[in-house]
Order: structure tokens, then sequence, then C-alpha cells
């Protein structure tokens, strides 16, 4: 039973269905003249249009594709900095984004940048009045997650756009823990550049996209042949980007109907487990979140040791606890919503997707207060508390 | 081991009958002063030490409560006709001890009046003999110490509070209430009615307040930090961060918060 969809997905068969011809029989490089090269053009021309369409991009050109979203983050911030940097060199991100931003980050600062990081409230959710507090006349970037990773709160990001917007700031928005669940509009919500996976929608690993507002420029990090507009050399992975679009064009056409159930079974998780088991919280924002996502903590046990039991049981979770990081921290988004280090240890995320059903639902919800139990009976920190 | 806090009948007999009680003048004469009166204690020890080094005579003043004055009380007993040496030996276990124990939430009582007496004998050594000055007054709150937070003054009205006023500006903040008297633990419960981070940072391994605000706080959503102090408020135009020691581990860390409410 996989309740982990955040950190992967399984590919849909109508994706792999779509991408199985652009294997073998149409396997043409998208650059040749020839009718082969041309089949392979065609499909990179139509799937930039489903891509476009995707986060209602005004044209299909605004779309780069890349190796991923770590490599689009990457592009969009590094690039967009490289080439802006005599207009300025400060760029402001969040503190609860994904580590791949914040090591970026920290490359900028040795490169030369200044980085200022916003903080969130006690629900994750980006300040907006700390945001306007760290804006420059030096500021050349903002960049924001559309939701988090981890906890799950979906951030203002049409307010921000239209901060940035007016302060002639670019903005840049992560997409990848909220495509597929909850629109993304560009144009609505003033975003400049936005990263996208194809995984987190469903699609194949190994590709993603950024969108590039038109006339922003930005310099490419891998050099090369000059596809995808010179910023992007590298003959295109036609087959993954086939199926990248259809994971798209599936990813749309659930969305409504998905994310209700998902948001329903959400609820269900989230209420259940206040009722059932004593001192369980809700990190991240009690509404204002993802639908597939719900993430607790509980007092006096350990996050790894509660992951442990459901895999015992055969059930996937996740925590984010330091004991199962490899830097041995805690999470830096559990860490800025203001928790202990005690706290953030105590937590448990559960992220489900288009192939959960209410019986997986029903199954955590049965195992999860006799785990809890049986490691806060062993635990020294319950006996010190009452009704317990 | 006493219950709760139930003084031991020695405690009771040292508090009625208090021995020693006094001041202390002329030649071979110190005295040392710990606690503070705005924490409620404060506590004067006088010695009068000999030729060859002994403590001749012990006086002692005490403002407090029952176990400080019965401390106070304990310590001169203890430390008279000893040598400075086997004076500084004293800990606050003898004094507790001697006393057949003390309520785990009065132990820091027994704290100062050893803190007092080392006071006294290190002023002794370091020729310091004059009349206490207020200024010297180590401050050694029981509860809610607010001692040099770094970062404190300059934060006041831009997230830390002094008084307990007002509940509906904490509105879904996330509060630091640093434990000073029953006031401070009410608030932060009442605090609870607004936001759902409320964190209550204790010294003592328990809240000094009574049993029924003790087992609300339990029952509370409230985050309570035991033997814990706060070291420092940091943050841009408001309060963002505060540093932590915890004083069981002796380790510090960061706590992120939007308001800070300490005793003014």
């Amino acid at each position: 039973m996989y309740l982990d969809y955040q950190s992967a997905k399984p590919v849909d068969p109508e994706v792999i269905a779509a991408m199985t011809p652009y294997m073998a029989e149409k396997f043409g490089n998208a650059s040749s003249l020839h009718e082969v090269g041309d089949w392979s053009t065609e499909a990179l021309d139509s799937s930039r249009r489903t891509i476009a369409h995707f986060v209602n991009a005004r044209e299909p050109e605004e779309i780069i594709f890349t190796s991923g979203a770590t490599e689009a983050n990457n592009l969009a911030i590094i690039g967009y900095a490289l080439r802006n940097k005599q207009k300025g060199k400060h760029v402001i991100i969040s503190e609860v984004e994904h580590i791949s931003i914040l090591n970026i980050a920290k490359y900028l600062r040795k490169n030369g940048f200044e980085v200022s990081t916003v903080p969130v409230d006690f629900t994750g959710t980006v300040r907006l009045d700390k945001l306007e507090e760290r804006i420059r006349p030096d500021t050349i970037l903002i960049s924001i997650q559309h939701a988090n990773n981890e906890i799950g709160t979906i951030q203002p990001v049409m307010s921000i756009g239209k901060i940035a917007r007016e302060k002639k700031i670019v903005f840049h928005v992560d997409a990848v823990a909220s495509e597929g669940q909850i629109p993304i509009d560009v144009q609505r919500d003033f975003i400049d550049m936005l990263t996208l996976s194809s995984n987190d929608i469903y699609g194949p690993r190994g590709v993603g996209a950024l969108y590039v507002r038109k006339g922003f420029l930005l310099n490419p990090l891998i050099i090369g042949g000059g596809q995808e507009r010179g910023l992007r050399s590298g003959t295109e992975d036609v087959a993954a980007i086939v199926g990248f679009a259809k994971a798209a064009e599936l990813a749309l056409q659930y969305m409504p109907e998905e994310s209700k159930r998902l948001r329903q079974l959400r609820d269900k998780a989230i209420k259940t487990v206040f009722e059932t088991v004593p001192r369980s919280y809700l990190n991240g924002h009690p509404t204002n979140r993802l639908p597939n996502n719900a993430h607790f903590r509980f007092d006096f046990i350990e996050g790894e040791s509660i992951l442990l039991s459901f895999k015992e049981r055969g059930i996937a979770v996740s925590t984010g606890s330091a004991c199962s990081s490899q830097t041995l921290e805690p999470s830096h988004t559990l860490m800025s919503l203001g928790l202990l280090h005690e706290e953030a240890h105590g937590s448990l995320e559960i992220t489900m997707g288009r192939f959960t059903r209410e019986a997986d639902v029903d199954t955590f919800v049965e195992v999860l207060p006799g785990i809890v139990k049986r490691l806060r009976d062993m635990s020294p920190l319950t006996k010190t508390e009452v009704g317990m | 081991m006493p219950k709760s806090t139930q003084y031991t009948l020695k405690v009771l007999d040292h508090f009625k009958n208090p021995r020693n009680v006094g001041t202390l003048e002329g030649k071979g004469v110190a005295v040392g002063r710990v606690g503070n009166p705005v924490c409620g204690d404060l506590m004067d020890i006088y010695i009068k030490v000999d030729d060859d080094g002994k403590i001749e005579d012990i006086k002692f003043k005490t403002f407090g409560c029952g176990s400080a004055v019965a401390t106070s009380s304990m310590i001169t007993e203890i430390a008279k006709g000893k040598t400075l040496d086997e004076a500084m030996k004293i800990t606050r276990q003898n004094v507790a001890d001697e006393l057949e124990g003390l309520p785990p939430i009065k132990m820091h009582c027994s704290n100062l009046a050893a803190d007092a007496l080392h006071e006294a004998i290190k002023n002794f050594r370091e020729g310091k003999k004059g009349p206490v000055e207020l200024g010297e007054t180590r401050f050694a709150c029981p509860a809610g110490e607010v001692k040099n937070v770094t970062g404190l003054a300059e934060f006041v009205g831009k997230g830390v509070f002094t008084g307990y006023e007002h509940p509906e500006q904490f509105r879904d903040k996330r509060v630091l209430v640093v434990e000073f008297d029953q006031n401070s633990v009410e608030f932060a419960l009442e605090l609870t009615k607004v936001t759902g981070r409320v964190i209550l940072l204790s010294p003592l391994e328990q809240l000094a307040v009574n049993d029924e605000l003790t087992t609300q706080v339990k029952r509370s959503d409230i985050k309570h930090l035991k033997q814990a102090e706060l070291v420092e408020v940091s943050g841009g135009s408001e309060v963002e961060k505060v540093r932590i020691h915890d004083l069981d581990e002796d380790e510090e860390y960061d706590l992120v918060v939007d308001a800070v409410v300490v005793p003014s």
C-alpha cells in the first residue's frame, strides 16, 4: 500500500502507450529535415502546445523542455541571475522552498549574489508583509513555490505575482508539488517563469519544463547544438516529452474530479486521526492545502520509528524526522513553522494519488493508533504527561 | 521526599524558629547576596572569619518564602565552625537533605542559600568587606528568569510584550510566554483561545504554580518547555526568532516565533 505520492508517482499506463511509438518506430532526431525527423518535430511541437496550454502560457515557444524540475529551477534562477546581474544582485526566496532552490541560493551567494529568505507563518504560508520588507531596489528575482512539497500549504502566488509585477521584479514559481492537483495559470498569477516536472503528473522521469515569459532573457546552462531556442542544448528525448505531454493532458482532464475525491479522502483521514489519536496535530494549513496531503505530528514519538512500523505492515509513508534524512537535520520546512526539534521528529506525512482508494485510507487510520500507542508506551517523554 | 508542595516538619521548624537571623559587622566580616526582590527572593549571608580561616559566626537576612527562610537558617547551622574550604563544598543537596527534603518546585531555594554562602566566602577572599551594593545583586529568579536576554529591549513593542493584556492581539500568532508567576501561566492558557501555538518556557522541571493550574496546562495545547531559558530575541522589523538555552542538556537552539511575552 503506497501513501507517498509526493516522493514518486507511477507512470500512467496511457502515458506509456503514448510514448512507446517514439522509442522504436518514430525514433528520428527532431533536428533532421527528412521524414523520419519530421515525425519527431511534429510530436515535439504538439507536446509543446499541450504543456503551454497546461499552464495557460500565451505561446508554445515559452516552454523549454529540460531533464526535470531540478534543471528547470537551475535554468530559471541561475540563468536569469547571471544574465541580468547588471540590473542587480539580489534574489528573494522563501524559507520553505524545495532543497533544490535552497542549494541554488547557496550557489548564488558564493558567486557574488545576495539572497534573502522570507519567513512563513505557523500554517506555512509565506508572509507577504515580510516579502515586501525584503524587496530592495536591486532585487531582480523572486522565487516562491506554488505549494509546499512537504506540508502541502498552498502559497498566495497571485498576490506575490502582483507585488513582483508592480516592482518590476521577475517572479519564478516552482509548481512541482501542485501541478495536476490545483490549476496553474501563469497569466492570471503574474508568473514570469514556472518549473514543471513530468513524473509529478504521472509522466516519465527525466523530463520537465521551464515556462519563460516571452521577452525574458536567460543564460543557458547547457551549451551545445542550440536546441530549445538555444536555452537547453542536447537532442530532445521525444518519447519522454510525448509522455510528459500526455500526462499533462490527462491531468487537466482528471483534475476537477480527482481533486475533489482526494480532498474528501484527506479530510476523512485528518478527522479520524484527530478522533482516535490523542495529542495529534496537523502541520500546514488546515484548509488551504494540497488535496492529496495530510501531514501529522504526534507528541512524544519519533517519525522514523512510525515509518518503520508502517513498513512492517506493508504501508509506505513519509516523515520529516531528522533520523530519516541524509543530513540528520530535521526538515527545514517544519523548523520554519516554529516547531521544536522534538515536534519535527514526530511527524508523519501521507500523500495520496490517482491510484489511492478509500480502503487504503481506512487501513491507514485503523493501523495508526496502535502504532502510536506502542511507541508512546516505550517513550520516556510520555510518562511525565497527564492523560496519556 | 515530600509530596508536591508539602513541607517537612524540619522545614517548618526552621521557618518558625530560624537560627542565626541578623547581620554582622567589624573585622573579618563579609557578606554574600543573591536573588532579586522582583523575583520574590533575596538572601544575604554574613560570615565572620577568625584567624584560623574558620567561620566563627554566621548570620542571615532573607526575603522570601518559607523554604527560602528555612534553607538560609539551615545553611548557617551547617557552615558554622567549618573552614572556608569546607564551606565552599556545601551544596544545595546538602541543605535539602538536612531539611529532610524540599518540595521539587522549591529546590531552587536551597540553591540560593548555597550560592549566597559561596558568594560571601568569595567576597571575603577578595577583600570585599563593605556593605552590600544593590548593583551587585545577582538576578536569580526562580521562575521566569529573564536575565540579560540579547535583543529583548530592542523588540519591546515589536513583538515583545511586557504585560498580560489584550489576548486578541496575539490571534494566530506563535507566542512564547516566559513563566514568571501565576499570571503568566494563566495568560498562556488564555492565549490558547486565540492561537494554536503557545509555548510556555519554564526554568524548572515543572511549573511553579498550584497543581490545578499545572493540570490545566498539561491538558491544553500549550507546548511546555521545561528547564529552559530565553537567551536571545532576534528578527527584522519585528521578532522572528528566539534562541533558547536548554538547561538540562546545556544546549542552545533557535525557535521561530512571532511574539514573546515577558514580565516587565
